[in-house]
C-alpha cells in the first residue's frame, strides 16, 4: 500500500503502493467541498465572538471574513477584513489567510499574510475556520514577537510597548474604520 | 452555482435522516464511515486517516497530535454498530464514498456481516487455523468487488444495498441483553441494538473501557492489560500491536454507558470487586507516554536507514516502511500490496488493508528504496536541517545501498523509480 503526501507538511508524491500509476490525490473536490459546506453551517449556527466569515460570491473555496478589534487592544473599534483561500485538498492542507485591511502587527507581513504555526507545520485536519479565526483574534490581543515576520514591529513591541500600541492604534484609525 | 448545488445536497442529506450527535469524524465533520480508532482512542474515517497521514515521517492524530507509525485497520465492530444505529446516514456515506473511490481507483476494504460474526466466533477458541483465515478473507474480497460491480450498474437501486447489508438478526454470542427498563426515548435504539453487538473479543461481555488494537479488534481495557506477552498481540488475528497499550476510546465508552446503563454498571461493579490492579500508568487521557520508543524514531536523521517513502506494510500497517520492502508482483490492484521485512518473514496470510485480493500463492520481490528521491524529498521538506548533508554522508548512502538503486542493475529499480516519480 502507498500513501499520498499528507497533512504533515510533506510534499511527497507517492501512494500506498502503487507501482504503475503516479500519485493520485484521494481527496476529491466534492469531499473538500462538503467539509467546507459543513463548516459554513457550523459557523452560522455558532459564530465565534466578533468574527464572521462566508464564501465570497459563488466560489466555495474563497471566503471573506471579518474580525472586529477586541476592546482594550490598539485594534479596538477597527473592522479587519480577511481573505481565506482553501486548497483543493482541504482539510489536509491548511487554508491561506490574508489580511485585506492593513494592520500594524509583528505576525502579519506587509502583504497581509498571517504567520501562525497552525497555518503551517502545526496544521491539523481537525482544525476549522472557526478555530483559525479565534487564533487570529488571539494573536491580535497577544502578538508573538518571537516568531515575528516583521522584526521592526516585534522589536518595538518588546522594547517600547506604549509606542507600538500608539502606532497600531493610529493604523487602526487610518485603515480599519 | 456550484455553491448552491452543495447546499442543496446537504439539505437533502439532512432532510430524511437523523444527524448523529456523536460518532462524527473530526476531519470530514460527517458521520464516521469505516471508522478507525487510533491508539490514542480518537476516531476518524478510513479515508480521513489515510489522507491525513504523512508519507515522510511519523503521522499525528488530528485531535491530540499523538504520533503513530502504523496505519490501523478499520474497526469492524464500530462499522456494523454505526450501520445499525444510523442506517440511512451510513448508507448515504457508503454510496458517496464509493463514488469517490471509483473516481480515484483506490478502494477501501469491504466488509460482510457474515465474515464479521464468524471472526468474532472463533476469537473464543483462540488461534484460528490459517486456512480458515484464508477462506474468510478471499470471501470478503469477493463480496467487496462484486458489490462494486453491482453498484456501478445500479447505484440507486435499493435492492442491491439490501442484499449486501442484509438486516440479519445478530447471533447472540455473549451474554444476552438483560433488563430493558430504559426510558421511552431510548427504546427504539435499544431495540435495534443489543449487548451482543458490543462485546469484548476476549471476555465476550459488554465492553467496559473499550480499547481498539491496531488490527481493529476491540477489547476491554482490563482484558488487554491481562494479556501477558512481551509484545501485545491480538488474540483473534495474532497481529502485533505496536507501541504499548492503546488508550480507551472514550466516545464509544460513553455511548455504551448511556445505552446499557444497567449492564455497564454491572461490569463496573464486577471489575471493581475483582480488585484487578489497573496499572497507574494507563489513564484514559489522550496523551501517550512514549512507551517503548521504537528504534525507527529518527530514521530521517539517519542517512543509512532504508526508508520507502510513501509505502506502507499491508499487514502490520507500518508507514512508511523502514528496512526491507517486499512488493507483491501478482496483485493487480492500483493500490498494490507491500510487506515490511518482518511481516514477509512471518508469512502473514491476511489480505491487504484496502481491497487487494492477495493470496498466499502470490510472489514477492524485494524492492530497493529510491535513494535519490528520498534525499530530494527530505531536502525539499527541510527535514535534514542545514549542513547535515555533506559529501561524506552522500557517499555513505551510495555505499549502503550497494549502488543498486542509483545505477540500476535490473528492472526492479527502474520500476521503483518510475513509481516514485
Amino acid at each position: 500500500m502507498m500513501i499520498s503526501g499528507g497533512g504533515g507538511g510533506g510534499g511527497g508524491k507517492s501512494s500506498w503502493s502503487s507501482s504503475t500509476s503516479s500519485w493520485v490525490p484521494t481527496t476529491s473536490v466534492s469531499a473538500s467541498g462538503k467539509r467546507i459546506q459543513r463548516e459554513m453551517v457550523e459557523l452560522n449556527n455558532d459564530p465565534p465572538p466578533d468574527c464572521s466569515a462566508g464564501p465570497k460570491g459563488d466560489n466555495l473555496y474563497h471566503w471573506i471574513a471579518t474580525i472586529i478589534g477586541t476592546p482594550e487592544t490598539p485594534y479596538q473599534g477597527g473592522i479587519f477584513f480577511l481573505d481565506i483561500k482553501f486548497p483543493i485538498d482541504y482539510p489536509f492542507k491548511p487554508p491561506e489567510v490574508v489580511f485585506k485591511t492593513r494592520i500594524y502587527h509583528c505576525n502579519v507581513d506587509p502583504d497581509g499574510r498571517v504567520s501562525m504555526g497552525i497555518l503551517k507545520d502545526d496544521w491539523s485536519p481537525a482544525l476549522t475556520i472557526t478555530k483559525v479565526l479565534l487564533e487570529v483574534r488571539s494573536i491580535m490581543t497577544n502578538p508573538d514577537p518571537y516568531n515575528a515576520v516583521v522584526p521592526g514591529i516585534a522589536h518595538l513591541y518588546s522594547g517600547d510597548r506604549a509606542k507600538h500600541d500608539d502606532i497600531a492604534a493610529e493604523w487602526t484609525v487610518r485603515f480599519a474604520k | 452555482m456550484e455553491n448552491n448545488a452543495f447546499r442543496d445536497q446537504i439539505m437533502e442529506d439532512n432532510e430524511h435522516e437523523e444527524m448523529p450527535d456523536s460518532f462524527v469524524c473530526c476531519v470530514c465533520l460527517d458521520l464516521l464511515y469505516k471508522p478507525i480508532v487510533l491508539s490514542c482512542g480518537h476516531m476518524c474515517c478510513f479515508w480521513c486517516v489515510y489522507n491525513s497521514m504523512s508519507c515522510l515521517r511519523e503521522s499525528q492524530c488530528p485531535v491530540c497530535r499523538n504520533q503513530y507509525y502504523h496505519f490501523p485497520t478499520v474497526c469492524q465492530l464500530l462499522h456494523f454498530l454505526l450501520l445499525k444505529i444510523y442506517t440511512a446516514a451510513y448508507k448515504r456515506r457508503e454510496s458517496q464514498t464509493l463514488e469517490e473511490e471509483k473516481k480515484s481507483g483506490f478502494y477501501s476494504p469491504q466488509f460482510d456481516p457474515d465474515t464479521c460474526e464468524s471472526q468474532a466466533k472463533f476469537g473464543h477458541s483462540g488461534i484460528p487455523s490459517s486456512s480458515s483465515i484464508l477462506n474468510l478473507t478471499s470471501n470478503s474480497c469477493n463480496v467487496g468487488t462484486s458489490e462494486c460491480l453491482e453498484q456501478s450498474g445500479s447505484t440507486a437501486n435499493e435492492g442491491d444495498e439490501g442484499t449486501i447489508f442484509s438486516n440479519r438478526e445478530p447471533d447472540i454470542i455473549g451474554t444476552p441483553a438483560k433488563g430493558k427498563k430504559l426510558p421511552q426515548e431510548e427504546l427504539s435504539l435499544q431495540q435495534k441494538l443489543s449487548v451482543a453487538d458490543v462485546t469484548c473479543t476476549m471476555c465476550k461481555q459488554l465492553l467496559f473501557h473499550p480499547v481498539v488494537l491496531n488490527c481493529g479488534h476491540v477489547y476491554c481495557q482490563i482484558c488487554v492489560i491481562n494479556i501477558d506477552d512481551e509484545m501485545l498481540r491480538c488474540k483473534v488475528c495474532q497481529s502485533p500491536h505496536p507501541r504499548g497499550l492503546p488508550k480507551v476510546c472514550l466516545e464509544l465508552d460513553h455511548f455504551l454507558e448511556e445505552q446499557f446503563p444497567e449492564e455497564y454498571g454491572q461490569r463496573r461493579d464486577a471489575i471493581e470487586l475483582q480488585q484487578i490492579k489497573v496499572k497507574p500508568d494507563t489513564p484514559s487521557s489522550c496523551s501517550l507516554d512514549g512507551g517503548k520508543k521504537p528504534e525507527n524514531t529518527d530514521w530521517w536523521s539517519d542517512p543509512d536507514s532504508k526508508v520507502h517513502i510513501g509505502v506502507g506494510c499491508d499487514f502490520c500497517g507500518m508507514f512508511p516502511i523502514i528496512g526491507d520492502r517486499y512488493r507483491c508482483i501478482d496483485c493487480k490492484e492500483k493500490m498494490g500490496f507491500d510487506l515490511c521485512g518482518d511481516c514477509y518473514a512471518s508469512r502473514s496470510k491476511l489480505p491487504g488493508r484496502f481491497n487487494q485480493q492477495h493470496t498466499s500463492e502470490h510472489k514477492f520481490k524485494l524492492v530497493q528504496p529510491n535513494i535519490i528521491h528520498n534525499i530530494m524529498l527530505r531536502l525539499a521538506t527541510a527535514q535534514l536541517g542545514e549542513g547535515s548533508i555533506d559529501l561524506e554522508s552522500i557517499g555513505n548512502i551510495e555505499v549502503t545501498s550497494d549502488g543498486a538503486a542509483l545505477f540500476g542493475d535490473g528492472e526492479d529499480n527502474h520500476n521503483d523509480s518510475e513509481a516514485a516519480n
